[in-house]
């Protein structure tokens, strides 16, 4: 890609300091987002996708902090440190403001899809009136124009009925129907990026299947960019342009949509998808990932999925691998945080298996017994 | 122990026509209302959620039946009332030739022990306060089975079946993760050696790492203790790997049942289809391959007569005494639907010709009445009656000479139709297969 991205993100850390200790939530990942894209964030829970996605729009809160790396906007640096004369990392002096970032980015630029509907909506006032008056606030129009720009947009994202439903309260809609409206409201500012936290996790496969083309439609149609943060393969492989896959904060692979499927170069990508059953064939024999994931307050040494890896050696104890170029498809690099590939170069060969137990020592109380 | 007495593949549990009817109100009277001028003076109300309404099947000795549907389909409703955790409305559950629908008090809590239930979340299934070794011998205490020391043994024991370390039997269940907390919960399902357990959304709580552990484990422990299991799911995916045969609910009823292959591989309900169309396919070569079904599941307090899946059926069969052709009816279906959702913007009568039919409405007096609907809502609608009324209008005016003309909205359907996998039985709840 020779075009600037949209969104730059350049070796991002966000912490939570609690009693326990520093949970190391995102720890230094980058990632790009072209026009037009729409990128997944796909790991287990816990890997840290829903930290990164709202550190983007810093609105990580208390004990968590983002403490490192680089967020860029259309150029402009939403989130950036530099080290300052007495070695202290400072924000840098063109880094927006609160205010700047609340006013300008976030709605405007960037919207934000979370799962829980219901949280996002206010429970007291009806949708068409909240529809309106994010419409009515972001786009300067008359309240009778904005109020006819709602019933469309509702209209638009498939709201039966939507004069009528303009009038009801959030919880008269089903989990669908709100997931729709919260489209609608994403859209209605009509943001050249979304970021969208598992929007369909806790929604019916056939409702799920009806948001996803609503998207794919949308997206056509106002060639917006999305971030879509999913546990799901499934749903990758539907709708995603290019992938990063996350494993204990730090991104592992990274790969346009299919090189991820069918060309798979990390271990992980590789373990998680051979330990899903398939709707579209019967799976004798699951391989399941031995062990659980560790906590991110005290990720191992060396190659964090070491613990469980089939195929780790003992170099990758000792040796931590960031994300490097193994290949390229589609003029994008195809990125890979595994050692046993050439471009790293640390002997992975020549070293010893790792004789696993694969029990870890995850939050001291054992692993998940290997079958 | 109990069970001997039904061979590997006989039905161990058959239920016959079990209904579950919740009050719409969850008071004490809810659901039942006081009419003085009527004999009996009490009547049930007509507010009932019809969770499960006239459901029949069986379970083999030894097979994983997965029960799949949606949420509020009924899928928990029916694996509770199975357990009498939930008083059937109506209905038999015969275990092991046992009525236990009709079972009460000593008998039934010795049943109890045959048939054991593990949950979704094994978070709150499993009390804070107590040691995991406690937590599996809580059964075995109920049931007056074995004494202090042989109930440890056997905890322990059980601790090590299902892949945790014993251990463990002191610690606490907070230490666990997820997935380790799921096999705590099965090995306090074992304990009482039940022939029979119930397993609600085991695995959807997981990471999909985690999941297929514990999958495994389950099935390992099916074959060693001859275990039966109704497995109920919303994940396709999981149902397809860990079941024998399946059954899809819909709206309180089974409206397909057969072996796993036959299903996934030759659906002959729509609903089935449409669920297994939507799903996404972990393949990005075969994006785009899904259908979308459209609207949404109906109330269970008043569900459409007939079959259920009819309001969003895109199969709906014609309704008799019009001339039909395909092409004609698949019009009027969708302009049907159009109208009763109002998905579209009103526009003249021409333009809502051209955009549902073509240009060219149907022969005869099917296209009369859909002239007659095109007219209440098309901007050039008669003079003096613009407004709602003219939608609702059409809506109540084609849906009653059409969807409820339709066979689909007049008889419950219920067919055997022929296996193309297997030589198991295949049932489909469609009038397509009349
Ligand atoms: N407020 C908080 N305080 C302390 N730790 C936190 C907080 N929020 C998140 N974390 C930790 O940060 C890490 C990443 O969490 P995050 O919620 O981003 O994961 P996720 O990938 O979105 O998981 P899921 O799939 O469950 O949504 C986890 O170890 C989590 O426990
Ligand atoms: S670096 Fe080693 S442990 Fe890590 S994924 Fe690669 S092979 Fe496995
Ligand atoms: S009976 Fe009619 S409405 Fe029901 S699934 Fe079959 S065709 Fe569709
Ligand atoms: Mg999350």
């Amino acid at each position: 890609m020779s075009s600037e991205p949209l969104l730059r993100v350049e070796n991002l850390k966000t912490q939570f300091f609690t009693d326990a200790g520093t949970v190391r939530a995102v720890d230094g990942i980058s990632f790009e987002v072209y026009e037009g894209e729409i990128v997944g964030l796909v790991g287990e829970s816990g890997a840290g996708k829903s930290v990164a996605s709202m550190s983007l729009l810093r609105l990580v809160e208390r004990p968590g902090e983002i403490v490192g790396g680089e967020v860029t906007y259309k150029g402009e640096t939403v989130f950036g440190l530099e080290e300052g004369p007495d070695g202290e990392l400072r924000e840098r002096e063109e880094m927006l403001s609160n205010e700047a970032v609340r006013e300008r980015i976030r709605g405007n630029e960037i919207a934000v899809i979370f799962q829980d509907p219901m949280e996002s909506l206010n429970p007291v006032f009806t949708v068409g009136g909240q529809l309106r008056e994010v419409i009515e606030l972001n786009r300067g129009l008359s309240k009778e124009a904005a109020r006819a720009e709602a019933i469309e947009m509702l209209r638009e994202v498939g709201i039966p009925d939507p004069e009528e439903r303009y009038e009801e309260y959030p919880h008269q809609f089903s989990g669908g129907m709100r997931q729709r409206v919260l489209i609608a409201m994403a859209l209605a500012c009509e943001p050249s990026l979304i970021v969208a936290d598992e929007p369909t996790t806790a929604l019916d496969v056939t409702v799920e299947g009806q948001i996803i083309d609503l998207v794919d439609e949308l997206q056509a149609k106002y060639d917006t960019s999305f971030i879509w943060v999913t546990h799901d393969m499934g749903v990758v492989a539907e709708i995603c342009d290019r992938v990063n896959v996350m494993y204990l904060g730090e991104i592992v692979e990274q790969a346009p949509v299919d090189e991820l499927f069918h060309d798979t170069k990390h271990p992980y990508t590789r373990a998680l998808l051979n330990s899903m059953p398939r709707p579209d064939r019967t799976v004798a024999e699951l391989e399941p990932i031995e062990g659980v994931m560790p906590e991110a307050i005290s990720p191992p040494s060396g190659c964090r999925f070491h613990p469980r890896c089939p195929d780790a050696r003992e170099v990758c104890r000792r040796v931590h691998p960031e994300p490097e170029e193994v290949a390229r498809a589609d003029s994008h690099p195809h990125n890979a945080a595994c050692l046993k590939h050439d471009a790293f170069d640390v002997g992975y060969d020549g070293s010893a298996p790792l004789e696993g137990d694969p029990r870890t020592t995850a939050g001291g109380s054992g692993g998940e017994g290997g079958e | 122990m109990a069970g001997e007495d039904v061979a590997h593949g006989e039905p161990l549990l058959e239920v016959e026509g079990l209904k579950k009817y919740f009050g719409q109100d969850s008071g004490l009277l809810g659901g039942i209302s006081f009419e003085p001028g009527r004999f009996p003076p009490i009547s049930l109300d007509e507010q009932q959620v019809k969770a499960v309404d006239d459901v029949s099947f069986e379970i083999r000795r030894g097979e994983t039946l997965g029960l799949v549907g949606e949420s509020g389909c009924g899928k928990s409703t029916l694996g509770r009332t199975l357990l009498r955790l939930l008083e059937p409305t109506a209905g038999t559950i015969s275990f092991k030739g046992d009525d236990l629908a009709a079972l009460s008090g000593e008998e039934l809590r010795r049943k109890r022990a045959e048939i054991q239930m593990i949950f979704q979340d094994p978070q709150s299934s499993l009390d804070p306060r107590m040691k995991v070794g406690r937590i599996i011998e809580e059964p075995m205490r109920a049931h007056g089975m074995l004494d202090d020391e042989g109930r440890e043994a056997r905890a322990k024991d059980l601790l090590e079946k299902v892949g945790l370390d014993p251990h463990h039997y002191n610690r606490h269940p907070h230490a666990f993760s997820g997935g380790q907390r799921q096999r705590v919960n099965l090995a306090r399902a074992l304990s009482v050696n039940p022939d029979f357990i119930v397993c609600d959304e085991p695995v959807s709580a997981l990471d999909v790492s985690i999941q297929a552990q514990v999958l495994n484990t389950m099935e390992r422990l099916q074959e060693e203790f001859g275990l039966t299991y109704l497995f109920i799911a919303h994940d396709l995916s999981v149902i397809r790997h860990i079941s024998d045969r399946v059954a899809v609910m819909y709206l309180g009823n089974v409206v397909e049942l057969a072996d796993k292959e036959e299903l996934f591989e030759n659906p002959q309900h729509p609903y089935t289809r449409a669920l297994l169309d939507s799903i996404p396919v972990p393949d990005p070569r075969r994006r785009g391959a899904r259908g979308a079904l459209e609207g949404e599941v109906p109330s269970p307090v008043d569900p459409p007569s007939g079959c259920r899946f009819r309001t969003r059926c895109p199969r709906l069969i014609a309704p008799e005494g019009y001339d039909w052709t395909d092409e004609e009816w698949a019009h009027t279906r969708s302009f049907l639907r159009a109208v009763k959702r109002r998905t579209f913007e009103s526009a003249s009568a021409a333009e809502l010709r051209r955009e549902f039919f073509g240009g060219d409405l149907p022969d005869g007096e099917a296209g009369e009445i859909v002239a007659e609907a095109i007219a209440l809502v098309a901007t050039d609608a008669d003079a003096g009656t613009e407004g709602r009324g003219d939608w609702t209008d059409a809506r109540e005016l084609l849906l009653e000479k059409f969807a409820r003309e339709s066979v689909c909205a007049t008889e419950r359907p219920a067919y055997d139709v022929e296996t193309e996998h297997g030589t198991d039985s295949h049932f489909a709840a469609c009038h397509l297969h009349r």
